[in-house]
């Protein structure tokens, strides 16, 4: 056990813990703007794998984490476009079509891995790291906190974003209306299947970063399921946060928090059984859920497809 | 007229005896379902190839339906129990619920892992395998080899294999030197295609000291694996793997030490002669050193003197000489990583 409480090893258990954090705060993030404006996306873990997959075929073949995350982002919104055409623009069934998505997306990607890399299994370097100068000599802390690829100084930011969109822009507003009452939002002409439309590939561009996250920087390989239930989760942090993408942050990070202590107590040879250790995790986000998600209410419209004129 | 009722119920009894004879005999299929595809270098890979070989020898059909994963697959066991398949092979310990629910259903004979207590005369057989015998080796190697006398276990999740070779990995490094420190960690209940999981949990354990991971998994063994070629140890030198069931060293000869490859073949083999006498169900199958079903791969990075001790010791479990019994529970195998740390 000499090695336990080194700097190294305490290190190791907190960047591990931001690492396993980013996928869910960028999946949850994307998610919450569905929410916001009335789509509840099932598909979110089919955006994610798909981002995943084309993040890392992005990434292998260009041998550039940047353009890895681009093409991630684009794999995101491809399945995020064709949930708003089905779900927004037709109608149908979210939670259908969501299930759907993301069985089909795993199939595919799946087959694909099959053909391309199944042989092989390539796998990318070491991810490049960006130091943020002073912070990061810090002991323990800087190291495990700010020393990461800039994707992942860019999600954080994103929360900043994210409350001055839902706090101060007319599209928070419009976004809220388009959840609560679309009616009144498309009296007041603005174009709620427009709106909803913008949230949902919102939702694909920031689920296809996190897919393209796991697969590049948490694994530094893609194979098939590898998102294993991650967008279900982002989901879970999303309707836990109320609305606010801070809370997304503080889910996410309890979370990967959780993940690491799991090993860490398994590392310290604490003698209990293995399943117990592996279900703090959740059970923290259950507590959360009792703590905070009481009050918690979804928008009106949640899920319910907007038709002009309907009753 | 009773030596005609005689003679009647004679033929019946003959034709009867003849026709189960005939049933018995006939195995025309086999088919072989797992959860990834069969390419991983590891368990479905192992599963699939031994599938292939065993049809082939057999001269009978094989049915492969890979990459099925890990949720509900009533509906294709009952679309290859359709397809006229004579024994499904249910390659997953997630399908050990599944599959005798079917199997009873379609009368179609399934073979199933890590459920020893569900077997059923002429229905129902397991094949929870072993490479314990292996997995000591791997010990005895990994004690011999280690810097920093520090050594991880990864693995992720617990089904009964993985427990009897986490545990005979332990057994070898504490028979080899009772100084080496373990360390055992799961990613998870059942994490066998988490990746990224996979990394972080063995980054982890490098970050504690280890310098040789024996790692287990499906496609989570490949984020294991990224883990160790972009780790340094402590000592600021690699960080070497050891892998269970196939052979990775086509796709990671860096880094792999050995591998504690299995030979399903003789068990899926035994499988269909056991269809054949009318026997299947009644027993287990095992994989061991002695018929080279479990062997030890030797690579580049085995240095010579180390590989020839190691096969000594091989030899001594051939011969008895030295016994290693499986341990399949979760709780004796973390038991037992509790004593090897205490003994430091």
């Amino acid at each position: 056990m000499s090695g336990l409480f080194s700097n190294v090893f305490l290190t190791a258990l907190l960047f591990g813990a931001v690492t396993a954090a980013i996928p869910l705060l960028l999946a949850g993030l994307g998610e919450q703007m569905s929410e916001k404006a009335g789509v509840l996306n099932i598909g979110i873990e089919g955006m994610m794998i798909s981002g995943a997959y084309l993040g890392f075929v992005g990434a292998y073949y260009s041998g550039s984490f940047g353009v890895g995350f681009l093409t991630g982002a684009l794999g995101g919104i491809a399945v995020a476009a064709l949930m708003a055409l089905l779900c927004v623009r037709i109608g149908l069934n979210q939670i259908v079509i969501g299930i759907a998505l993301t069985l089909g997306l795993e199939g595919l990607t799946a087959l694909l891995h099959h053909f391309q890399f199944s042989r092989s299994y390539p796998r990318l370097p070491a991810v490049p790291i960006t130091e943020i100068p002073l912070l990061a000599d810090i002991p323990i802390l800087g190291p495990a906190l700010f020393k990461h690829h800039l994707i992942v100084y860019f999600s954080v930011a994103m929360v900043l974003v994210m409350i001055w969109v839902y706090r101060r822009s007319q599209l928070g507003l419009n976004l809220q209306a388009a959840g609560d009452k679309p009616a009144a939002l498309d009296v007041a002409g603005i174009d709620v299947i427009r709106t909803r439309t913008i949230a949902v590939l919102f939702t694909g561009t920031m689920a296809g970063l996190g897919g393209a996250f796991l697969a590049n920087v948490g694994a530094g390989l893609f194979i098939p399921f590898i998102t294993n239930g991650a967008g279900f989760l982002g989901i879970v942090l999303a309707m836990l946060a109320r609305g606010r993408p801070v809370w997304v942050l503080v889910g996410a990070l309890i979370f990967g928090m959780c993940l690491s202590l799991t090993t860490a107590a398994q590392v310290a040879g604490i003698n209990v059984p293995t399943d117990v250790i592996q279900m703090l995790p959740f059970l923290a986000v259950m507590v959360m859920l009792v703590l905070f998600g009481r009050r918690a209410s979804l928008p009106a419209a949640l899920g319910i497809p907007y038709e002009r004129g309907a009753r | 007229m009773f030596s005609k009722w005689k003679r009647s119920i004679l033929s019946v009894l003959a034709a009867s005896l003849l026709a189960g004879t005939a049933m018995a005999a006939d195995v025309t299929s086999i088919a072989i379902m797992t959860p990834e595809e069969g390419t991983d270098f590891g368990w479905n890979q192992q599963g699939v190839d031994a599938a292939r070989a065993a049809a082939e020898a057999a001269g009978i059909e094989v049915i492969i339906a890979s990459g099925l994963g890990y949720g509900d697959i009533r509906p294709a066991l009952r679309e290859i129990a359709a397809d006229g398949a004579s024994l499904i092979i249910a390659h997953a310990s997630g399908y050990a619920t599944s599959a005798p629910e079917i199997a009873e259903e379609t009368g179609v004979p399934v073979a199933i892992v890590d459920s020893p207590q569900a077997l059923k005369e002429g229905l129902v057989a397991d094949y929870t395998l072993s490479g314990h015998e292996g997995a000591y080796l791997a010990g005895r190697m990994a004690a011999k080899m280690s810097r920093s006398g520090h050594v991880g276990i990864v693995v992720s999740g617990e089904p009964p294999s993985w427990n009897s070779q986490s545990a005979g990995f332990a057994e070898g490094v504490k028979a080899e030197d009772s100084s080496v420190e373990i360390t055992y960690a799961v990613i998870g209940p059942a994490a066998y295609s988490d990746a990224a999981g996979g990394r972080r949990v063995t980054e982890s354990v490098i970050a504690a000291g280890a310098d040789i991971i024996f790692g287990q998994g499906n496609g989570s063994s490949f984020g294991m694996l990224q883990a160790v070629e972009t780790t340094t140890a402590a000592d600021g030198e690699k960080v070497l793997f050891i892998d269970v069931i196939g052979d990775k060293s086509s796709v990671a000869a860096d880094h792999l030490l050995t591998s504690v490859v299995w030979d399903i073949t003789p068990v899926y083999s035994a499988m269909i002669q056991d269809l054949k006498d009318d026997t299947f169900g009644t027993k287990r199958y095992a994989i061991t050193l002695a018929d080279d079903s479990v062997q030890l791969l030797k690579t580049d990075l085995v240095p010579d003197d180390v590989w020839e001790e190691i096969q000594e010791i091989r030899g001594q479990i051939v011969a008895g000489d030295i016994t290693i019994e499986p341990v399949f529970e979760a709780t004796a195998v973390r038991g037992l990583m509790t004593d090897v740390t205490a003994a430091e």
